[in-house]
């Protein structure tokens, strides 16, 4: 141990900061972070505890007393909170920059059925909004593509990368197919008209049209040089090997139930349900066909007049209770902006019959396991990667949500933003007499 | 088929000789329902042309008379439908590009237009209605929000000037536009002020405005006097809304609702308006699949349950309502539906009355019908039995003497299973199908159980019928002719056999009646043993936690509870607080009851909140929940004159689940989508009360500006509206309160007048939207204003330093941040988003460090929702500002309490636990700051609102009322009522930038 750090007030930080600031340098020195409570993960936690890494991955968690290797520096986190960089999937970061701005927007290709379009191509490293998110602790991102019948290819990124193609974690891990609704509202919602099935033809064709897709993606898949290339099957191609995951987004017990038992049937190995409002009501079925589910937004209202008022909330203990493995995402309205905010609805879940490391787990580990990334990420274990941060207190709550210290594959990440910029700014404007 | 009658029109030519004859007419041996209470058996009605003679047992028969023997059967007098547009057509929209004449600007205000003048005869819907008895309706052109006159019509099938017989039977009046191709309105609200202004209009027209301009809608406006006014107004809200502009302008109206007016029974009684009700009751749901059924929401369960006992429950309570087959699909409809009301306990005599006699009266037309009485017009129908039998069915309707023939009398179901007997040989005929499309078959009499296909024709009493004779032992085809006697129960005749050989023939039926027949009536008995249960209550409002009791005031004392006061004494620790008649009456450390009540007998209940929090309710700077049809008036620059208190929803669930997150009063703001947009409304949340119920008692008036991109209109429609840029917005501002100030001169002057001046000039115009601007100048009402960037809060502040008013609260602000100390020099409060930003381009800029910076500058800082989602967290986007910026929890905690309460001008009354204020607490299970706080219970005025404990009972009875209805839904399929299928109710939310009351 050759120096002991303090942690650096982020109000410290050189005020010449552009609104991105650069991605951090490898990690060079080893790093022992002691003296706080881990949290692993996984469910475990070590008050006194300690995590040390080297070359970007971990090679010690446990308490501080048991650190027997040396350390080029030492984060000193007494009183303070380690965590698993929180992960974020199903999420649009980076593909659009300001809702209102069409020119700004690269998120749903045009089309029916697109499993050719690939998130990781848009995907913007240098969104002003990235910075924001990073900056409450979420440091793993899904990048989605939305829209479609079938809206694409998404990709597993870390939230601090020169660009694109440095930002992969996993590249192009699952195809995203939004099941049709069954139920269509006439009217619309401030003025329902009288409600119906969803009428018939249009659904119909347009199951009818994903099954042929299917079949003949399979059938394509089978030949391993075909003929002639077809984007839209080729593209298929790993949900068949098992290479990549189907996330079929649904909300309706009677959608879930269509899509989940169509997806096994067409031969899919790896089946995640995103949505799943309703995942709780057919969790056998779930539980049965092995099928992960990625939850809606907690934070939003009950999705029928008659649900519980605090539903939502209460959809992670649910799904626990159902036995079936879950994580969080932020998907909906200001999913972008407002996925800062993924902490604080597991800090909900909490409070709504999940304990507090099962709440924190729907947001590292699992998250990790459903995306398919827990070898490397989602945990503190040692041979993982330093992929976590320090938060002055409780990071699932508003008030104890302060990340003094963050690192990606051990890369120690600047916390600043150009929020944080134009706040120093107008600080410094009001200080001058 | 219409025979006899009356003459054509007088006035007009005929093309032939006259006919003079006017016979008269007798109808002898019917029972005659003379009116709904008095029915004569066996008696007779003599007529002579339209009118009625004589009605008796003993009427003295003139010679020359044609007379009609009805023995066994029914008369009634004629059913008037109170609500048609018969033969009245909705405006073309082709003919609407040019205004023809001096009419009033905007289009929904087509007060001028005459259904008299526009009526064109519709055969086909007369015919429909006259075949369930219908002899005249009250036809409206149902087209704009001012409809004009409506004109009552015989449906005699004449010309209209013979058939209208009332040209100015009504006007009529709507919340809906119509075919106006006007923008405005664009919401509910947008109606109601335009009806409201179109009328004050019309005062002005009348006061000496007419020599000043012309038009022929305000001139007809002014020409209410003495009409019966419909207005065609939907759901029970929007009666109660009807009722309020009727009693600002001293009018009454008949009120046409679309059922559900017993959902606030108590309220629209009080109105003493006569209704005109529906017809047409919900279907039941297809509830078989479970999953399914999820979709249903209990109150469209329940009001598919309780629709049928409305009439009954109005009738009870002394409301009076017509009855129209407006909305039905098929006017034949209206029996079943009569049939199921009165099966749920209307009474007969009321039904028919609300068919005849009360639509005569409310448009004025008893001495001509509604009931059987010497000299009212011949307006009647022949039934086989009464109306409300099911079996029942109409022969003939007479309208203004003129005869109409719905089924040959005479002419008898032919249904049934005959003996046929064919000289030597008996077989069975089976006929089916419909009484006037019978289908045939016969079979050997005996071991045969196949039927053989016959071809049956009849014409009158005569029948034709003939089979393949093969298997009955003839050569080839058999065929016979016959008559029909004895109601259809013999027929007897000739045939001609395949060798040309003629024989008698007959046929006796043995079996009445056929045997789809004895399904409906087993139908019926089923139907009648579904519903001999009782149905459940009238929840306020109708859904799963609607209530059958509102909370009473309590007396309670918490004891030992973390008490945020929001005042000098900051959070106190195991303290008392106390609430009486809706007060906070003490707050400290371990009150004493008999200090508190020297007196005694005050029963206060105690309730143990150590380890809890009681903090005062939150206050909602900024929502749009519980708003009806329409957050945005946004079709003009400037609608001051439209009022979001006109339009509160009180059944919207979002109050609920705002009271469940800690909410206890919100200021109901209008949209953002024009500069000056509408003034708002400030309610608590009395979840379950009604509209007016939840406004706050003298609470100051607002009302919303906007600024940015919504008001130019950046992101949605034509690019050709000023203002298209900040600084077009800025010379809205300056043009609006320069008119504000002349019309606010010119009442003044006005006033001032003497009393001989005063006669002699025209009143000035009472214009609603500078009145309100004008408000704003006098200091009476407040501005909150949605704004973004810097320039344009610097730009309004500007404005309104030169123009001399001051702007109470900038809303989103979210570049507040950069003019802090400007905002505090003006005194505006600010109310802020925690952390949104990014979704427009103008909140680029937007930091979540917003609040804590204003706040440090020293302006009144507040967090808002502007969402329904995250106006039930608000304790937690309070909370961001500890995370962001370090406020202090204690002044976190008021940014959602105390701080809106004084951007409001209602800190005197909320906002902070201290005596005298109003007992609006929250009692929560921990820190509200935490993201781990629940809601326990929630107050208003002392009342519990929301109870977390009690809502398990409540949810348990919700579900027991569920369970219920959906085994009386599933009977009811099985009955063969129809179903329509399950639906899901897209849970959208207003927001600020929603526009329009639909898409």
């Amino acid at each position: 141990m050759r120096t002991t750090a303090s942690i650096m007030a982020w109000c410290c930080i050189a005020v010449a900061v552009a609104q991105r600031p650069s991605p951090a340098p490898a990690q060079a020195g080893s790093i022992l972070i002691k003296g706080g409570t881990v949290h692993v993960g996984d469910g475990k936690t070590y008050d006194d505890g300690a995590v040390g890494f080297r070359n970007g991955t971990i090679d010690f968690v446990g308490y501080e007393y048991a650190v027997k290797a040396a350390y080029d520096s030492v984060i000193d986190a007494k009183g303070m909170q380690v965590y698993p960089g929180f992960i974020l999937p199903d999420a649009t970061l980076g593909l659009v920059e300001i809702d209102a701005v069409h020119a700004s927007a690269d998120e749903a290709e045009t089309g029916s059925i697109e499993p050719e379009v690939r998130a990781i191509t848009a995907y913007n490293a240098d969104s002003k909004i990235i910075p924001t998110v990073r900056s409450n602790g979420v440091l793993l991102a899904q990048a989605t593509p939305r829209g479609n019948l079938i809206s694409g290819t998404s990709s597993i990124v870390q939230l601090d990368a020169w660009n694109n193609n440095d930002a992969v974690v996993k590249a192009d891990d699952g195809i995203h197919l939004n099941w049709p609704a069954a139920f269509v509202q006439t009217g619309w919602w401030a003025e329902p008209g009288s409600t119906e099935k969803q009428a018939g033809d249009k659904r119909a064709n347009a199951l009818a049209g994903l099954r042929t897709f299917f079949l003949r993606a399979k059938a394509y898949a089978a030949q391993p040089f075909p003929r002639l290339t077809d984007l839209r099957l080729e593209a298929m191609r790993g949900l068949f090997q098992g290479k990549q995951t189907l996330y079929i987004h649904a909300d309706g017990a009677r959608e879930i139930q269509e899509a989940v038992l169509f997806a096994r049937e067409m031969g899919v190995p790896r089946i995640v349900l995103v949505g799943g409002y309703d995942a709780w009501r057919v969790a056998p079925l779930l539980r049965d066909k092995k099928v992960d589910v990625v939850l809606q937004r907690l934070h939003s209202l009950p999705g029928r007049e008659d649900d519980d008022v605090d539903l939502p909330y209460r959809l992670p203990a649910l799904l626990k209770q159902g036995g079936v493995r879950f994580c969080l995402s932020y998907s909906g309205d200001m999913e972008r902006m407002g996925a800062r905010n993924l902490a604080f609805t597991a800090g909900t879940a909490s409070a709504y019959g999940l304990s507090r490391e099962d709440a924190l787990r729907a947001i590292t580990l699992d998250a990790a396991a459903i995306l398919g990334i827990e070898q490397r990420y989602g945990s503190l274990e040692p041979g993982k990667s330093a992929t976590l941060f320090i938060s002055a207190g409780d990071a699932l709550d508003m008030r104890g949500n302060k990340v003094v210290e963050a690192f990606i594959d051990g890369r120690r990440i600047s916390l600043d933003n150009g929020q944080r910029q134009l706040w120093r700014q107008y600080e410094e404007r009001y200080a001058k007499p | 088929m219409a025979t006899g009658g009356a003459a054509a029109q007088r006035n007009a030519p005929v093309n032939g000789p006259h006919d003079r004859a006017a016979l008269p007419v007798a109808f002898t041996g019917a029972t005659v329902h003379v009116s709904p209470e008095t029915s004569i058996t066996d008696a007779t009605v003599l007529i002579q042309g339209e009118r009625i003679v004589e009605v008796g047992k003993r009427v003295r028969i003139p010679t020359g008379a044609e007379v009609y023997d009805l023995r066994g059967l029914h008369l009634w007098p004629g059913l008037i439908d109170p609500f048609s547009e018969l033969g009245v057509a909705k405006r073309d929209p082709a003919k609407l590009k040019e205004q023809e004449g001096a009419h009033f600007w905007n289009r929904a205000i087509a007060a001028s237009a005459h259904a008299a003048e526009l009526y064109v005869p519709d055969e086909k819907r007369a015919a429909a209605l006259r075949a369930q008895g219908y002899t005249s309706a009250v036809a409206q052109r149902m087209d704009g929000i001012a409809r004009g006159t409506g004109c009552a019509v015989a449906l005699a099938g004449r010309t209209p000037a013979e058939d209208i017989f009332l040209p100015r039977a009504s006007a009529n009046f709507s919340f809906s536009k119509g075919r106006s191709p006007d923008e405005l309105p664009s919401s509910l609200m947008g109606s109601i002020a335009l009806l409201r202004q179109a009328l004050y209009d019309a005062q002005w027209y009348a006061a000496g405005g007419s020599r000043e301009q012309s038009d022929a809608d305000l001139e007809a406006l002014t020409k209410l006097q003495g009409l019966p006014l419909v207005f065609d107004a939907g759901n029970a809200q929007d009666l109660l809304r009807a009722s309020r502009i009727a009693k600002e302008f001293g009018l009454e109206f008949i009120l046409r609702n679309n059922g559900d007016a017993y959902t606030r029974l108590a309220d629209i009684l009080a109105i003493g308006s006569p209704l005109i009700l529906p017809l047409e009751l919900p279907e039941a749901y297809d509830v078989e699949d479970p999953f399914d059924a999820m979709e249903v929401t209990l109150g469209q369960m329940k009001a598919w349950e309780l629709a049928p006992s409305g009439p009954a429950r109005i009738a009870e309570a002394g409301g009076r309502f017509a009855f129209t087959p407006y909305g039905l699909k098929e006017p034949a409809g209206m029996w079943a539906s009569l049939r199921h009301m009165v099966r749920c306990g209307l009474d007969t005599s009321t039904a028919i009355a609300a068919l005849t006699t009360v639509p005569a009266a409310l448009f004025h037309m008893e001495d001509q019908a509604g009931t059987l009485e010497a000299g009212k017009r011949a307006d009647f129908f022949i039934t086989s039995g009464h109306l409300l039998d099911a079996a029942n069915v109409v022969y003939e309707t007479w309208a203004a003497g003129k005869q109409f023939v719905q089924i040959p009398r005479g002419r008898e179901d032919p249904r049934g299973i005959f003996d046929l007997n064919l000289r030597t040989r008996i077989l069975k005929l089976r006929v089916s199908g419909t009484p006037e499309k019978p289908v045939a078959e016969v079979r050997l009499a005996d071991g045969d159980t196949t039927w053989a296909k016959a071809v049956i024709g009849i014409q009158g009493p005569v029948v034709s019928l003939w089979f393949e004779g093969g298997k009955f032992g003839f050569a080839g085809p058999v065929r016979l002719n016959g008559v029909i006697h004895d109601r259809g129960g013999i027929w007897d005749g000739q045939a001609q056999g395949p060798d040309g050989a003629w024989f008698a023939w007959s046929a006796i039926r043995q079996r009445e009646r056929p045997p789809d027949n004895v399904k409906e009536r087993r139908a019926m008995a089923a139907l009648d043993s579904i519903w001999a249960l009782p149905s459940g209550p009238v929840w306020y409002p109708m859904n799963a936690f609607g209530t059958t009791q509102f909370p009473d005031t309590e007396t309670v004392v918490f004891r030992n509870a973390t008490v945020w006061t929001n005042g000098p004494q900051g959070i106190l620790r195991n303290a008392d607080v106390c609430i009486h008649k809706g007060k906070i009456m003490a707050v400290g450390p371990k009150l004493s009851m008999a200090e508190l009540f020297p007196k005694g007998k005050v029963v206060a209940a105690e309730i143990d909140a150590t380890g809890l929090h009681l903090t005062s309710g939150i206050i909602d700077e900024h929502a749009h929940i519980a708003i009806a049809r329409g957050v945005n008036e946004g079709t003009q620059s400037v609608t001051s004159e439209v009022r979001i208190g006109d339009v509160i929803d009180p059944d919207d669930i979002n109050i609920h689940r705002a009271l469940a997150g800690g909410v206890t009063a919100v200021q109901q703001l209008h949209g953002s989508a024009n500069a000056i947009g509408g003034q708002s409304s400030l309610i608590k949340l009395r979840w379950g009360r009604n509209a007016e119920e939840l406004k706050i008692d003298g609470a100051p008036q607002f009302i919303k500006f906007a600024l940015g991109e919504n008001v130019k209109r950046s992101n949605w429609g034509a690019r050709d509206r000023f203002p298209q840029t900040r600084m077009g917005v800025e010379q809205v501002y300056y043009d609006a309160f320069h008119r504000a100030k002349d019309y606010a001169k010119e009442h003044e002057a006005y006033a001032a007048l003497k009393p001989k001046e005063k006669a002699k000039a025209v009143p000035p115009r009472r214009d609603l939207e500078l009145e309100a601007l004008a408000e704003v100048l006098a200091g009476t009402r407040h501005i909150t204003c949605h704004s973004y960037v810097q320039s344009e809060i610097l730009m309004l502040m500007h404005v309104a330093d030169s123009i001399g008013f001051k702007v109470n609260t900038f809303t989103h602000v979210l570049e507040g941040y950069k003019v802090a100390r400007e905002l505090a020099r003006h005194g505006a409060s600010a109310a802020t988003f925690s952390d949104w930003w990014a979704y427009k381009f103008e909140v680029n800029d937007a930091i979540p460090y917003n609040a804590a910076i204003l706040h440090e500058q020293g302006v009144n800082t507040c967090i808002n929702s502007d969402d329904a989602e995250m106006g039930r967290r608000l304790n937690q986007e309070a909370a961001k500002t500890i995370k962001y910026g370090g406020v202090a929890p204690g002044e976190a905690w008021k940014m959602v309490t105390l701080n809106p309460a004084k951007a409001l001008h209602l800190e005197h009354r909320m906002g902070s636990v201290e005596p005298g204020k109003d007992a609006d607490l929250v009692l929560w299970d921990g820190d509200p700051l935490s993201i781990r706080a629940k809601v326990l219970m929630t107050f208003v005025d002392g009342a519990r609102y929301y109870d977390r404990r009690r809502e398990l009972d409540k949810k348990a009875e919700a579900e027991t009322e569920r369970l219920r209805i959906t085994a009386r839904m599933l009977a009811a399929k099985q009955a063969g009522a129809a179903v329509r299928k399950a639906t899901r109710q897209e849970p959208g939310q207003w927001h600020c930038e929603t526009i329009g009351e639909r898409p």
